[in-house]
């Protein structure tokens, strides 16, 4: 209310900054749609595969999906990542629940080193630890033909240390509701599920998505783990195959046409769960 | 239903801070206990730890035949209502109440009786299918009530439970508390900074100060006999007042002395000053406001004062006056005792003598404030000079972080 005041009673002025930044924000919105506009474009041109200088295709086919199902072996890793992806989703977003829920509420002896050590960790890129991963994985058997589950278990292990943002949220959650409710019969585990869940769907759904789209781009693990097993590839090591110098004359709008396909698993999910970003949930709860 | 039993209860947190000193209590079965005190006092503490919600540092903290110490809240059959309320926010109404039943797994009729009947209670049954947040702040604190009195727990506990309600809305669950509270038989601990509501609801208060146990008592008891100076001053309003009085033994009693004015110690007073190793000389005569009585001009045994403000409250008026030069002090006077002319009268006066009213009065020991006629009574604690408290403990752990 206060701002509406704000910005009525400001006049001139005000009005002609207010202009200036929705013209720049909107300047903004097409810089950023463009690359998303070109992909779509080179995804459906039929005239040639390589890359060109304009944007707009002189023939518009499918051909290049249909060459992407027929000669390549992208179902196979779309397969792959989607199965990686699915498991990831689940794995993750329940490990980093626990550990958000657990650090927000319970107190411990070492918590607070815990919570540091975790802080520094995830301060190095996760890339430094790789080669004795893949040694370890290689112990199990976890590589070359069989990394699908190697990455699922790679991605899980180390989701924990993203619990920062679902700590903040749950922090915001007002410790009485869990008092109120253990006074009421409940075991901790309990509180999680019927109290705490049902109140935090938003950062539910944002951890979930998370988990969801990180295994669709990443190229480093995979591409060691996968070790040049072609039927275990994921969809960003496959893909980045085809943008080689070798390849990119006979592939690019094959890339294009890979990329687009990518894309469509991770906004349905988006689409989809975007409703329940809904704010407000905690109203009433408590007097604030 | 059941007797709880506190014995020496300590409470430290974690960053060394002790909120409650070794706290004895002993509730009986379907009493009212209400704790009050200042904020920050260790109410609270002291009702998490009978709820299980804070760990116990020390002692032992029993409800019926079972030491709770280490048992979890939801096995304590307690339930409890929180200042905040702290509805569940996606749960109707209905569900909110169902929570606890549902958790104990009994059948959905029974569950759906229980409810009704709870609601029938506190007079929300057209609410039940609404969410919290459509609710009003008294209808809330009903919800919460209900949640709690639909199990028929051994031990009902109350944090604060009216503190955020409008005056007029407080005073009204206030009463509803009490009828509630003939409604369902059950042990009631209740906190409050409130005086009145401690006055109102319990069948025994107990007065806390800096974690330490005042005194435990009826409010009669409280309000008559204060066990020493703390609980005098904080018990009615306008403050009791203090006079500095001279004890000397005449005949069979004794005789305080206030400014010249001789007062009669009363009877029961000297038995207990006669039985004690020594009498002090020098005492403290604390006497409330209602128990100052303006005598004509030239009466015997009065203190001169001087207005300084009257407050006219309709039924009562408050007069604050200075005696002995600028020492403060309050009356009480009842207006239906005086006609309309007299009360102008007064208003206008610059000076007046007032007695006080032997029956009422307290004697304190101003060494300890204790009061001289009360057994075991506890000397007010006096700030220790090295002794934490939890303000100094934030600010060094604050100036720990910013030297890092
Ligand atoms: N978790 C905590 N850690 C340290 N000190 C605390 C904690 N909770 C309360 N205290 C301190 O304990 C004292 C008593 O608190 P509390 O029982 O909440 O008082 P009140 O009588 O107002 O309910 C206060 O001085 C408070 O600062
Ligand atoms: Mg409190």
């Amino acid at each position: 209310m206060s701002e509406n005041k704000k910005f009525r009673s400001k006049s001139g002025k005000e009005r002609f900054t207010r202009i200036l930044i929705y013209i720049f924000l909107s300047v903004l919105c097409i810089i950023w749609l463009i690359p998303f506009i070109y992909l779509v474009f080179q995804a459906f041109r039929g005239e040639s595969r390589s890359m060109v200088t304009y944007i707009i295709p002189k023939e518009w086919s499918f051909d290049n999906f249909i060459f992407l199902s027929t000669k390549t072996d992208f179902w196979h890793w779309y397969l792959n990542t989607l199965i990686i992806a699915l498991f990831n989703a689940v794995l993750q977003s329940v490990i980093v629940l626990c550990v958000a829920y657990a650090l927000s509420r319970m107190r411990f002896k070492g918590r607070k080193f815990l919570m540091n050590l975790m802080l520094v960790l995830g301060m190095f890129p996760g890339f430094l630890s790789m080669i004795a991963t893949y040694f370890i994985l290689k112990l199990f058997g976890l590589t070359s033909e069989n990394s699908v589950p190697g990455l699922i278990l790679i991605y899980a292990a180390s989701s924990g240390m993203g619990y920062y943002i679902a700590k903040g949220f749950f922090d915001t959650i007002p410790k009485s509701l869990d008092e109120a409710a253990r006074i009421d019969g409940a075991s901790r585990a309990r509180v999680f599920f019927r109290i705490i869940m049902p109140m935090a769907k938003p950062i539910i759904i944002y951890t979930i998505m998370m988990a969801f789209i990180a295994p669709w781009g990443d190229f480093m693990y995979a591409s060691l783990i996968t070790f040049g097993h072609e039927e275990a590839y994921n969809v960003a090591v496959g893909l980045y195959k085809w943008l080689d110098k070798e390849h990119i004359s006979n592939y690019f709008t094959i890339f294009c046409a890979g990329g687009l396909l990518v894309s469509v698993p991770i906004t349905a999910l988006f689409m989809a769960l975007q409703k329940y970003y809904v704010e407000g949930v905690t109203g009433g709860a408590v007097k604030g | 239903m059941a007797e709880v039993k506190l014995k020496n209860v300590k409470k430290q947190y974690e960053n060394g801070f002790v909120a409650v000193h070794d706290f004895n209590l002993e509730i009986k079965d379907k009493e009212f206990i209400v704790l009050v005190g200042p904020s920050g006092c260790g109410k609270s503490t002291t009702l998490r730890m009978i709820a299980g919600l804070e760990d116990i540092s020390g002692g032992e903290i029993s409800i019926g035949e079972n030491v709770v110490n280490d048992m979890e809240p939801k096995d304590r059959d307690i339930a409890m209502v929180f200042q905040n309320y702290a509805l569940y926010p996606h749960m109707s109404v209905y569900e909110n109440i169902a929570f606890g039943l549902r958790l104990r797994r009994l059948p959905n009729d029974e569950i759906h009786k229980k409810v009704c009947e709870a609601a029938e209670i506190l007079g929300i049954t057209e609410l039940l299918g609404r969410k919290p947040k459509q609710l009003s702040g008294g209808q809330r604190q009903r919800v919460a009530i209900g949640r709690a009195i639909v199990r028929v727990p051994k031990v009902f506990l109350m944090d604060e439970p009216l503190s955020n309600l409008d005056a007029k809305l407080r005073n009204q669950m206030r009463a509803e508390i009490i009828l509630l509270r003939k409604k369902i038989q059950t042990t009631f601990v209740y906190v409050t900074h409130d005086q009145t509501e401690a006055m109102t609801l319990g069948d025994r208060i107990v007065i806390m100060k800096d974690g330490f146990v005042m005194q435990v008592g009826t409010p009669q008891e409280l309000f008559n006999h204060p066990a020493n100076l703390f609980v005098a001053g904080f018990i009615g309003t306008p403050q009791m007042n203090f006079f500095d009085a001279k004890l000397t033994k005449e005949g069979n009693g004794y005789i305080a002395e206030v400014c010249g004015a001789k007062i009669e110690v009363p009877d029961y007073i000297c038995e207990k000053l006669d039985a004690r190793s020594s009498v002090p000389e020098k005492v403290i005569l604390g006497a409330r406001p209602e128990n100052l009585l303006i005598r004509p001009k030239g009466s015997q045994n009065t203190i001169k004062a001087r207005m300084k403000v009257t407050e006219m409250m309709g039924s009562e008026m408050h007069i604050h006056a200075d005696y002995g030069g600028d020492k403060d002090v309050i009356l009480r006077v009842q207006t239906a005792d005086m006609d309309e002319e007299a009360q102008v009268e007064l208003m206008a006066r610059s000076e007046f003598e007032f007695g006080i009213r032997q029956r009422t009065i307290n004697l304190f020991d101003p060494e300890d404030g204790r009061n001289l006629a009360v057994e075991n009574a506890v000397a007010v604690p006096k700030k220790a000079e090295n002794a934490p408290v939890a303000e100094d403990i934030g600010k060094k752990k604050k100036d720990k972080k910013t030297k890092k």
